[in-house]
């Protein structure tokens, strides 16, 4: 981090500052960040090898027991845990269980315990565990004692046991309504546990395979709700949005919606007043705002080849060295423009020329392989390198042309300003603060991820939903799954897709073709680094392998 | 790379500046979230044609239709010169359910209106619209009355500037008023009443002073220019 900044004050190229973009190109090929947190594991079936065996009878789809012995002390318990602890990183986690039958005394208990918990009493009544006890209705927490916290329950209730890492409560229902919260004092990992003690008490519990009792999405909304309450009631500086807006469009030479966001800033009653730093720095930052404009728009279109030409003539300092990481982008986006015509005999004879060089060099070679295995694919879109094709692609190579132009201004202060839009810099606090915050606090809660944010439809969010009564929400319902319906194709064709393309690399051992010479990277970089040319390459002898191949399979 | 981890008399962790920014270098904000963001700011604030135009440089599709912005924005800008009627009319013609569900903001509207006529000096009309529009209205509401009573007041000063309920003649009740009118329109048209990005912001403040709590890193105080300062030991 701290040596870039080094590097582009001494080195007047700034080749190093385009390495950023690079990184930031490959953002794309790599599974979104967003789906870390489903990583974690939940609990989905109790857990047969730890349980105080014995006592009780598991069902064989472990999700029931049963207590079949007669009862004598304390010491008998039967309790069984879930086969997993409880999740942290989320807002909650909740399980619930039908009490089938409360047995002769309905001495049931649900709760949570601490991976060594003694598994011959119940939870609550030694240290590290907490339980909601059906016969009595109290809640136990390690003191030995129990304290008043709900009603009892019986055969036919289902009561359920949450945490909720927000609030950092435990939480329980009866029968789908909340009885009552507690502080968690404990900060270790949880088990969900459930507990029977007299003959033929008798226990389902539910991980979340059939629908809750319990309404958690409502109330998870409610808990994010209450969140976004006390956040809405903090007061900002005036217009301060407005102000990080227009260093937004002015840092990324969006000239045109610039010029129509200040006159509609000035002309609206009373006129909006956008503080702006100092004479100076405004100055600095409208450097080249043309420019860079009419580049960012040459790249969106797709025009490289025009976008090279300005770039000589205004910045040549930024295209002198063919082998920085700018041009390299910018190659690549020429080959990728290439390949999304049509043009691949072209294309491959561009890629010869001027991207065969960056095999070699470390840093690059990652974009540079994807972008020649574009040629690989009949329908290159759908492929595991299809991003190089979004519009994503060009904006990067836009946003690093312009981060290069920023970057010769001669009043330039900090070059991690040409890198980062204030926008892209608070909204990089905000996440890393309520990462740090998460990982401070064991890693419980959900973490921030502003794509979520971002993409979420306001009629899929809260405070709406609450008002549009049934008749919304089952318009909210269908849109899901609708959506759900959708994901389901799009995996379906990504597998086929797949499919197709494993089946096509076993065929091509089968068929004689030159194409393998052109799909195999390594035999590229190989023929390329060497200066040989990649011998008898015709385009229509590469569609014919593919319908050979098609056959073949 | 040394990473300093010290624990203050208070338990506080300390994050060096350096250790921060590889934090912050390890977030990857998409660039079109951030496009997202800003046309969602654009067409939620109403501004049309730079909607249109960041549609044409950032490729970034806005959420809602953008001719309606045009409608919502020309019946906020009725109420805001003071044309309510003109505006009424207007929200019933983008959707007359609007005012049908939304008795609160009707009233306030007829509200605007009255303050209007006083300002312009017509007291017998005046007069003659809150005992036919408004007074009926304010019976099925207390706090209907309420606001009623307090609008009439005016009347009863020769000098408005300085009487108690001066400020009903201010141009910020205009602005109120405008702004209710807005939200309803939005969220008939499904759509949140207020841009995502202030909320960030406000969760960036809630976030830092949460962390406060556990950590001191350096901060960010001043959002306008997004400066990071150090942390105080």
């Amino acid at each position: 981090m701290s040596t870039t900044t080094n590097d582009v004050n001494s080195n007047s190229s700034g080749g190093d500052l385009g390495r950023y973009f690079l990184e930031r190109s490959r953002l794309g090929s790599a599974r979104g960040p967003c789906d870390m947190d489903e990583d974690e594991e939940a609990p989905t079936e109790l857990n047969t090898l730890n349980s105080s065996g014995g006592f009780l009878v598991m069902s064989p789809d472990k999700l029931s027991v049963k207590y079949t012995s007669v009862n004598l002390h304390g010491h008998d318990v039967g309790v069984v845990q879930a086969n997993r602890p409880a999740p942290v990183k989320r807002l909650v986690y909740y399980f619930e269980i039908f009490v089938k039958d409360a047995g002769t005394k309905g001495q049931i208990a649900i709760g949570f315990t601490s991976e060594n918990f003694k598994m011959r009493r119940q939870p609550g009544w030694e240290a590290n565990s907490c339980g909601y006890h059906g016969d009595d209705g109290m809640l136990y927490r390690g003191q030995g004692k129990g304290e008043a916290f709900g009603p009892t329950y019986t055969s036919g209730d289902i009561v359920g046991g949450g945490i909720n890492y927000a609030s950092q409560e435990f939480f329980f229902t009866k029968n789908g309504a909340v009885v009552g919260t507690a502080y968690k004092e404990l900060k270790v990992s949880l088990f969900p546990t459930i507990a029977v003690h007299s003959q033929n008490e008798e226990v389902h519990v539910n991980f979340g395979q059939k629908p809750f009792a319990f309404d958690l999405k409502e109330f998870e909304a409610q808990e994010r709700m209450k969140l976004q309450m006390t956040i809405e009631k903090i007061s900002l500086p005036t217009n301060v949005s407005h102000g990080i807006v227009r260093s937004y469009l002015l840092h990324y030479g969006y000239e045109d919606t610039l010029g129509s966001f200040d006159m509609a800033t000035k002309s609206t009653v009373p006129p909006i007043y956008i503080a702006q730093e100092n004479g100076s720095d405004e100055h600095d930052i409208v450097y080249a705002l043309n420019q860079r404009k009419v580049l960012r728009q040459l790249i969106r279109k797709g025009e490289i080849h025009d976008a090279f030409d300005k770039l000589r003539e205004w910045y040549p300092q930024i295209v002198q060295d063919d082998k920085s990481a700018t041009c390299f982008l910018l190659h690549c986006q020429k080959f990728i423009e290439l390949v999304r015509v049509g043009a691949l005999e072209e294309a491959v004879k561009y890629g010869r020329l001027e991207l065969a060089k960056f095999f070699e060099l470390p840093g690059y070679e990652d974009l540079v392989k994807d972008c020649v295995a574009l040629l690989a694919y009949q329908q290159p879109k759908e492929s595991s390198v299809g991003y190089l094709l979004e519009e994503a692609q060009r904006e990067v190579v836009a946003d690093a042309v312009n981060a290069m132009i920023l970057s010769t201004n001669p009043n330039l202060k900090d070059s991690c300003g040409c890198l980062h839009s204030y926008l892209e810099r608070l909204l990089s606090q905000l996440t890393a603060c309520c990462l740090e915050r998460r990982s401070l606090n064991g890693d419980q809660g959900e973490a921030f991820h502003l794509h979520k944010y971002a993409v979420k439809r306001p009629c899929l969010g809260y405070p709406i939903c609450n008002n549009v009564g049934f008749l919304g929400k089952i318009r909210v319902l269908s849109i899901s799954l609708l959506f759900s319906c959708f994901l389901v194709t799009v995996i379906r064709f990504y597998r086929v897709s797949h499919l197709k393309f494993s089946s096509w690399l076993l065929a091509k051992f089968y068929v004689n073709i030159n194409l393998d010479r052109i799909l195999s990277h390594e035999e590229m970089i190989v023929a390329t680094a060497e200066g040989t040319p990649i011998p008898n390459f015709s385009v229509e002898e590469d569609e014919r392998a593919r319908s050979n191949v098609v056959k073949n399979t | 790379m040394d990473v300093k981890l010290q624990w203050e008399a208070t338990s506080k962790r300390v994050i060096t500046r350096e250790e921060w920014e590889r934090k912050l270098n390890d977030v990857k904000t998409r660039k079109e979230d951030m496009n997202k963001l800003v046309m969602n700011f654009l067409v939620t604030e109403g501004y049309v044609e730079a909607a249109e135009k960041f549609r044409m440089e950032s490729g970034t599709e806005p959420d809602i239709d953008i001719a309606t912005i045009t409608d919502r924005m020309a019946v906020k800008k009725a109420v805001q010169c003071g044309n309510v009627e003109d505006a009424i009319e207007k929200v019933n013609d983008l959707n007359p359910e609007i005012l049908d569900t939304n008795p609160q903001l009707f009233f306030h509207l007829q509200q605007q209106r009255l303050i209007e006529l006083i300002r312009n000096g017509k007291v017998e009309e005046a007069l003659e619209f809150a005992q036919e529009e408004l007074a009926p209205r304010g019976e099925e509401n207390q706090s209907f009355l309420e606001e009623l009573e307090k609008t009439v007041a005016l009347l009863a000063f020769e000098d408005v500037s300085n009487c108690p309920v001066g400020e009903l003649l201010d141009i910020s009740q205009r602005l109120k008023t405008a702004s209710e009118v807005n939200a309803a329109i939005l969220t008939s048209q499904s759509h949140e009443k207020d841009p995502k990005l202030p909320s960030l912001l406000k969760m960036l403040i809630w976030a830092q002073n949460q962390l406060d709590e556990k950590a001191a890193y350096p901060r960010i105080n001043d959002l306008s220019t997004a400066t990071l300062e150090d942390p105080a030991v």
